[in-house]
């Protein structure tokens, strides 16, 4: 038989049943992750409808002022910059101070111990509200008077470096002992140690979980609102809701924003999770 | 010759528990000295005491001519720990490759952060050793991309970058495979043969056979037998080694 009259029977290697496998695992993960996102649009449409004014088989939905909506958006989201200046400046004073509680933690020197510890403690004792007012309002009486931005910046990053000083700690404890033991074995003073070997390990271990503080610190920022000198989303958004008394759309606003907002950090972070996950660790 | 490692009424207190009973026993130039043992004999902490990895509760250890008194505190006992580490290199069970640096990186580490070598000179003499190990084409990947018997190579190759006088060994071929074993003993065996100080910690009795010059077995503290591996092996005089050489004798068949 001449080979080009057998073309027509050529047989399609089957499917494996490994391949048969995988493929169902493949398309059941497909599946989930589409109707997970159909959920999500329904959701979505549902809370929209609920504020949609409209009447349907005799269920009311919420009325917005749509107009003051229009007005003063962008009124409130002039307010983000601020937001971010806030949450930026004291998730660096917050990741400086929790290192350095961290570190403290680890020393064999008592007052330096006793130093990082009484901080964490006093700072986890009280609330971080009470904090702001009293950076920015009690301070004053013994002369010392901070701008509302300082006062702000100043509680978020003495508040957040207590909890996230927790954060370091783990990141510390994460690199083996063993890693010590081979710098030490190579001669390396504790110093190099800790600058060659064990903070880069513990910085990568703590970067993604910093990144939840700094998402979580956006939106704790808007406590410095209340020292009604910092012009960010929340301040924006009291000041025309009060006045106007448009409460309502304003706050929905202002969680838009920062619904937004955190969502956009969140894909952010994700992107430096992965990227920090592949090769080599 | 005179020794290059002397350990002298070395002891070691674990809180209450004594470790280590007055060991003592010399090491010449270019020996290879393996020691065996139970676990719990005390055998790796001797190890990790000479480059004071643990620090000896009473005794002296001495390496190329630097005298460690243990129990001294202070600057100048700092730095003569510090000079007996840069003369000495140690590779661990569990290899301890610093990960967040590529195989070159971990290898001229040492030399370029402790010693202050220039860094043209470093590379070079990386190179050197990791393609001695057989793994220079490894040297940009990162330790977590090796299996085992690769990860332990590149440690000897780190070890060995610093060029030191005495090599010590704690139970290197323990956390592998079986099968990735042969290529880390090898390593060592060409590492002896090129004259280094050796001193192993280790349960393979067939490498102890064939490349130790002398065999410590250790039990409960102490050094019970100093012998050369043929007499050793074949006419252990203590029960306590014979049953450690039946034990490895039945286990591996």
């Amino acid at each position: 038989m001449r080979s080009d009259s057998t073309t027509a029977h050529v047989v399609k290697p089957a499917l494996s049943q490994a391949d048969l496998l995988y493929e169902t695992q493949q398309r059941k993960s497909r599946q989930f992750r589409r109707n997970v996102g159909l959920s999500w649009g329904i959701l979505l449409l549902v809370l929209f409808y609920l504020f949609s004014g409209q009447n349907f088989l005799g269920i009311k939905t919420i009325h917005l002022d749509y107009e003051f909506i229009q007005n003063n958006m962008f009124f409130i989201a002039g307010g983000l910059g601020q937001t971010l200046i806030v949450s930026v400046l004291s998730i660096t004073l917050a990741t400086i101070l929790a290192l350095l509680a961290a570190l403290g933690r680890l020393s064999t020197i008592p007052p330096v111990y006793a130093l990082s510890t009484f901080y964490v403690s006093l700072i986890r004792g009280t609330p971080l509200y009470l904090q702001i007012f009293f950076f920015f309002l009690a301070l004053p009486q013994l002369g010392i008077v901070l701008t509302g931005l300082f006062a702000g910046v100043l509680a978020l990053g003495l508040n957040y470096g207590a909890y996230m000083s927790e954060i370091f700690r783990a990141g510390l404890a994460s690199v083996g002992k063993g890693q010590r033991e081979a710098a030490m074995a190579i001669g390396m003073t504790p110093w190099q140690t800790m600058k060659r070997v064990v903070l880069p390990q513990a910085l990568r271990f703590a970067i993604p979980p910093t990144g939840n503080e700094f998402i979580a610190m956006t939106k704790d920022s808007a406590l410095v609102s209340a020292t009604g000198f910092v012009h960010e989303v929340m301040w924006r958004a009291t000041r025309v809701g009060r006045a106007q008394f448009h409460n309502l759309e304003a706050l929905i606003m202002a969680a838009v924003f920062y619904w937004l907002m955190t969502l956009l950090l969140s894909y952010v972070q994700s992107i430096i999770e992965t990227r920090l996950s592949k090769g080599d660790r | 010759m005179a020794p290059i490692v002397r350990i002298s009424n070395l002891d070691k207190y674990f809180g209450r528990l004594q470790v280590l009973k007055q060991v003592t026993t010399e090491v010449a130039p270019r020996e290879v000295v393996c020691i065996i043992g139970r676990s719990g004999s005390g055998k790796s902490t001797l190890l990790r005491c000479i480059n004071f990895l643990e620090e000896p509760s009473f005794g002296t250890i001495e390496v190329d001519g630097l005298k460690v008194e243990a129990g001294t505190r202070g600057k100048e006992h700092r730095q003569l720990v510090h000079d007996v580490r840069l003369k000495t290199g140690m590779v661990f069970q569990e290899f301890n490759l610093f990960p967040h640096m590529s195989v070159l990186e971990n290898v001229i580490e040492g030399p370029v952060t402790v010693k202050r070598m220039d860094r043209a000179k470093a590379l070079e003499l990386a190179e050197e050793n990791l393609d001695s190990v057989g793994l220079l084409f490894k040297k940009d990947e990162y330790p977590n991309r090796l299996s085992g018997g690769q990860k332990q190579r590149v440690a000897i190759a780190r070890a060995l970058t610093m060029e030191p006088k005495v090599m010590l060994f704690d139970e290197p071929t323990s956390a592998l495979d079986p099968e990735l074993i042969g290529e880390v003993l090898n390593v060592m065996k060409k590492v002896a043969k090129d004259g280094m100080t050796m001193l192993v910690v280790t349960h393979e009795m067939g490498f102890a056979r064939e490349v130790a010059d002398r065999v410590l077995v250790m039990a409960d503290g102490e050094i019970i037998e100093d012998e050369k591996p043929d007499q050793l092996f074949d006419k252990p005089s203590d029960p306590r080694t014979k049953a450690l050489i039946d034990r490895y004798r039945t286990g591996s068949g």
